[in-house]
């Protein structure tokens, strides 16, 4: 197993700059997930440490080894591709043994590691079926089977559960996680899906416009979002965000737009970042907007609003709420039974708050 | 309402019956000639001109046939053809394979000069260079020989079969070259253990069309071989036909032996000939 | 015996391409790898051309200084070309093309150059003698493109006469393939039984080897015994009244036989034509025609708006391809009227381009003769394409 580094990575497709100056440090044994919107470069970038696109410029190092102009085969990588890639002109065995036998390894080992390959994944059944005939969960494990065989330094994931349906993804998910858990090898795993990147990594790393937003375990970058982008990309569903302007009264910094005006205690945003007059957005997640509640500490002033839509999830409710002109969601337990058009109440936790400053978009509060 | 839906089916049925009568009347058409070949490759010798038009003819037999496979060289001018096609095919399919990917897989300095080369090199009217290759071949004293005629053939087909490959290998994804490229193999070796084996069917069109072409080749074939010995097939089909009074019979059943393998093979691979046609023809 | 001797002719001619082919690949991978080591130049410059001189020297008989200097020059000129533009990079797209490109080199871009000089100089049968033992030819510089529009390429027909009926020729074939083609692709792309049988049976004058089916409708129009006077015969017979409209049996070969050409070709490409056009009409959705139907068109209307517009696409490509190689075809021309004997009256260009170089052993005027011919193609080729691109842009 082993470490691996990015340094100041650029890559353009000719005037396209596609990566500007990434730099990842992932340590041994971690589960390392890239997760941002398709363009932002994620892809690329696993691509240029499997050595499938050339670094434009900075330097990639497996295990302190400058693997710039390495290829591919000699990287000591393997890699599950977005389509599994699997070759349909072999069965499941061959494919899954092809880089052994490329490596002329002995025929018993190559048998012990592909039938302890199976085991772990299920695949015993499957071994003499061509991919043709396997179902696509089935065609994911093989493609899996295909890296762990090789025992290689590093496993690469490229979007593998994007072709997959719904369910399934799910059950994937789960092996995959326990796949982790048995191998404890350095996964980096790429994917657009925030669900699949909080429930997997170790550390996520949030990529857009080809730069790294933040880097951190999911709880941090759920809990302390540092910037916009990342409030608005993790979290589901999306964070709500009040755009307005600071002021301060009786000491008091205090939000206001057209429809909302709220102070913002001490706790939330520092007094040294409650600037006069700062334009900010306000974020706040639709578990945190509580309403018709009795009030308490640590929450926000009541406000009136007027419920627009309810949608129904089982256990829990989607509320589209509106604060004058403010537009809300909160999610609430089930079985909300109000019709629509009908006034409620609602209040922040301001536990929850996150505070952004509105021209750079980073965070300001604590 | 139920009478107007049965006079619509009415209608449709006088329509399929009046597509079903001219089908047959333009299927018979066009199959009547090959028929007639058949025919006339049954008559008994007496019997070969006559106003008949009976498709087997009063006193069948095989005469002529036996005939054309004792006293011509029928079956020696056939092996010439085949030995020609065969390494034509083999040596145009091989070039064509490498030169089809690297048009797929690679971007490089003078690709799409070399593509407008293949295009173009369509519009050169065949009859054009038959003559600078028949006098290359002779002053390569290859005059009369399969390989004057192996050269001579050997590139014809290789813009078309490159068109076709490449169309092939553009539709094979990426990545599995890719999955090779991390298990192991060099860019060559993904090639050959991936791509070529995965191409089997474009391959095998390009060789049948490489192959047909050589096959049914004639006004090459008329100017560089001269000996009876050396003739391909066609020539001497052509030979037999020439002299019409005496030969018609075994030119029929000439006629017969060469058209029904080729006539197999060819309605066996038709859909995937006409769809490397419209494939490379609509991509350009 | 024999047999064997020409499989070991054949196999043995195999190797040595494969060898040429290793040879090449060989000699560019080298420059490809080391063009920036410092022996490169010495090592090269000493080695190839000895190589060259070694086999070509061999191959055109004779091991001349003056040889190795020109191999030595070419050589340098390479060498730099790889050192200071090429650098060692595409090595592998460059090397896979390699064998494909050298075999078209030297079989179709270099036939084309010999036409080129061919047709400056005068190669005939009285001078052929003198070319095969010294290589060389007299200049003429532009006689030979005169004698082209002055003089004519067989024994009567002239230039201009030629390309008229090759137009006439041309336009007629290509008119009655596509409308053959598509009447009979219409009539195929219905729910009707058997399908797949008439359509078997429908491009069987297209899959039958040329040759047998050319010469064997030649036969079938023979003026007694073919087919096609009998049955006009049985026909006035049937019918009385046709005789006195002049319908009987003709002469076809002899009287009419840019007509009977004709006949054949049509029967010989409509096939081809029908099947382009039936896969364009399979691949028109049907809710096209579904939604038209709600809009009330008739039959005449659906085909007018939903099926040409839509098959278009498919189609052009065809039909350019078909009038390329209808004005190129040689083939039904010269095997029904190309025994000696046989008439001019059916000669379209390419083919009198062939007889006069084969026929007639006029070697270079045939040649001066071709260029015009493949200027004339490469013209309307560019300028078809030139409107085909903007058709493109306008959709």
């Amino acid at each position: 197993m082993a470490t691996v580094q990015f340094k100041h990575i650029v890559k353009k497709f000719g005037d396209n700059l596609v990566l500007n100056g990434v730099d990842v440090d992932i340590k041994d044994h971690e589960f390392v997930v890239i997760v941002g919107p398709s363009g932002c470069g994620k892809t690329t970038l696993l691509r240029m440490l499997a050595g499938l696109e050339e670094v434009t410029d900075g330097e990639i190092f497996i295990d302190n080894l400058l693997v710039n102009e390495l290829h591919p085969s000699k990287r000591e990588i393997a890699m599950v591709f977005q389509d599994y890639a699997l070759y349909p002109h072999m069965t499941v065995e061959e494919n899954m043994n092809f880089a052994l036998r490329l490596r002329k390894m002995p025929k018993a080992e190559i048998g012990a590691r592909v039938t302890e390959a199976a085991n772990i994944l299920q695949l015993n059944k499957f071994l003499k079926r061509m991919p043709k005939q396997l179902s696509g969960g089935q065609r994911q494990r093989v493609a899996i089977g295909r890296a762990i065989v090789r025992k290689p330094k590093v496993f690469l994931f490229d979007e593998p559960l994007s072709n997959l349906d719904a369910k399934l993804r799910e059950e994937m998910r789960v092996e995959i996680a326990k796949l982790y858990q048995r191998l404890n090898a350095t996964i980096i795993y790429v994917t657009h899906d925030q669900v699949e990147a909080m429930t997997l990594a170790g550390r996520i790393v949030i990529m857009n416009h080809g730069i790294v937003q933040q880097v951190g375990s999911p709880i941090e970058v759920y809990r302390k979002p540092c910037n916009l982008f990342v409030a608005g990309f993790i979290g589901s569903p999306t964070m709500n965000f009040l755009t307005g302007r600071l002021s301060s009264a009786d000491g008091v910094s205090v939000f206001s737009n057209e429809s909302v005006t709220l102070p913002i205690p001490a706790f939330v945003l520092p007094q040294k970042e409650a600037l006069e007059g700062r334009e900010v957005v306000l974020g706040v997640r639709p578990d945190d907007v509580l309403v018709e509640h009795p009030g308490g500490e640590k929450l926000s002033c009541k406000m009136d609003g007027v419920l627009e839509v309810c949608e129904l999830l089982g256990h829990r409710e989607n509320l589209y709420l509106k604060v004058s002109g403010q537009r809300l969601l909160a999610t609430v337990e089930a079985f909300f039974n109000r019709s629509p058009g009908s006034a409620v109440s609602l209040c922040f936790n301001y536990q929850n708050m996150h505070v952004f400053d509105k021209a750079t978009g980073q965070r300001i509060s604590e | 309402m139920k009478k107007e839906m049965s006079a619509a089916a009415k209608k449709k049925r006088l329509q399929h019956l009046l597509i079903h009568a001219g089908l047959i009347l333009v299927s018979a058409a066009f199959v009547y000639p090959l028929l007639r070949i058949f025919s006339v490759s049954l008559r008994p010798g007496d019997k070969l001109f006559s106003m008949d038009l009976s498709i087997i003819p009063a006193g069948a037999t095989l005469i002529s046939y036996s005939k054309l496979l004792k006293d011509t060289m029928f079956l020696h001018w056939l092996w010439n053809s085949l030995l020609i096609t065969l390494a034509t095919s083999f040596i145009g399919v091989s070039l064509a394979s490498t030169a089809a990917y690297s048009f797929s897989r690679f971007r490089f300095p003078g690709k799409k000069a070399g593509m407008i080369l293949l295009l173009s090199s369509q519009m050169i009217p065949a009859g054009m260079l038959i003559l600078p290759l028949f006098l290359m071949i002779m002053k390569l004293k290859l005059m009369n020989t399969y390989l004057g005629m192996i050269i001579a053939y050997s590139v014809s087909s290789l813009p078309f079969s490159i068109w076709i490959l490449k169309g092939y290998y553009d539709t094979i994804p990426r990545s599995l070259e890719e999955a090779a490229l991390v298990d192991g193999t060099s860019q060559v070796g993904a090639f050959w253990r991936i791509i070529l084996p995965l191409s089997t069917p474009a391959l095998s069109i390009a060789f049948l069309f490489n192959f047909t072409t050589a096959w049914n080749e004639y006004l090459v074939a008329r100017v560089v071989l001269f000996s009876a010995k050396q003739y391909t097939w066609t020539l001497g089909l052509f030979e037999l036909q020439g002299q019409f009074i005496t030969q018609w019979g075994m030119f029929a059943a000439g006629s017969m032996l060469v058209t029904i393998p080729v006539l197999c093979v060819f309605l066996y691979s038709s859909k995937w000939l006409i769809s490397g046609l419209t494939l490379g023809s609509v991509k350009g | 015996m024999e047999t064997l001797k020409s499989i070991v002719e054949v196999t043995w001619f195999i190797i040595l391409v494969a060898v040429g082919v290793a040879a090449l690949v060989g000699y560019l991978y080298s420059h490809f790898k080391f063009y920036a080591r410092t022996w490169f130049f010495p090592a090269v410059l000493a080695v190839f051309p000895a190589l060259a001189l070694a086999v070509f020297g061999g191959l055109l008989g004779g091991y001349t200084f003056q040889l190795w200097l020109y191999f030595l020059l070419a050589e340098a000129a390479i060498a730099a070309f790889f050192r200071l533009v090429v650098k060692g990079r595409h090595t592998v797209p460059y090397l896979m093309l390699a064998p494909a490109f050298v075999g078209l080199a030297l079989l179709l871009v270099y036939p084309f150059v010999f036409e080129v000089y061919l047709s400056f100089h005068d190669l005939k049968l009285t001078t052929i003698m003198m070319w095969k033992n010294t290589g060389t030819l007299p200049f003429v510089g532009i006689t030979q493109y005169i004698k082209v529009f002055t003089t004519s390429p067989l024994s009567e027909v002239t230039f201009w006469a030629l390309l008229l009926r090759t137009l006439v020729w041309t336009f007629t074939n290509v008119f009655f393939h596509v409308v053959g083609g598509f009447i009979l692709a219409l009539m195929l792309n219905n729910h009707i039984k058997f399908k797949g049988a008439y359509r078997t049976l429908l491009v069987i004058p297209w899959a039958m080897p040329q040759v047998v089916a050319v010469l064997a409708m030649r036969g079938e129009f023979h003026a007694q015994y073919g087919f096609v006077n009998i049955f006009l015969v049985k026909l006035v017979h049937l019918l009385p009244f046709l005789a006195s409209l002049g319908v009987g049996p003709v002469q076809w070969v002899s009287d009419y036989p840019l007509i009977t050409c004709t006949l054949i070709n049509i029967w010989l490409v409509i096939p081809f034509m029908m099947v382009v056009i039936l896969g364009g009409l399979q691949s028109i959705s049907s809710s096209y025609y579904d939604a038209a139907d709600i809009d009330g068109a008739s039959y005449f209307q659906k085909l007018r708006y939903i099926t040409l517009p839509l098959v278009r696409p498919v189609m052009m490509p065809a039909v350019t391809l078909g009038t390329v190689w209808t004005f190129n075809n040689i083939n039904v021309i010269y095997l029904v009227t190309g025994q000696s004997g046989g008439t001019e009256q059916a000669d379209i260009l390419v083919s009198a381009l062939y007889k006069a170089a084969f026929t007639y052993n006029r070697y270079s005027y045939s040649a001066a003769f071709a260029i015009i011919v493949f200027a004339m193609l490469f013209f309307f080729s560019v300028f078809y394409l030139k409107s085909f691109d903007a058709a493109k842009d306008e959709r």
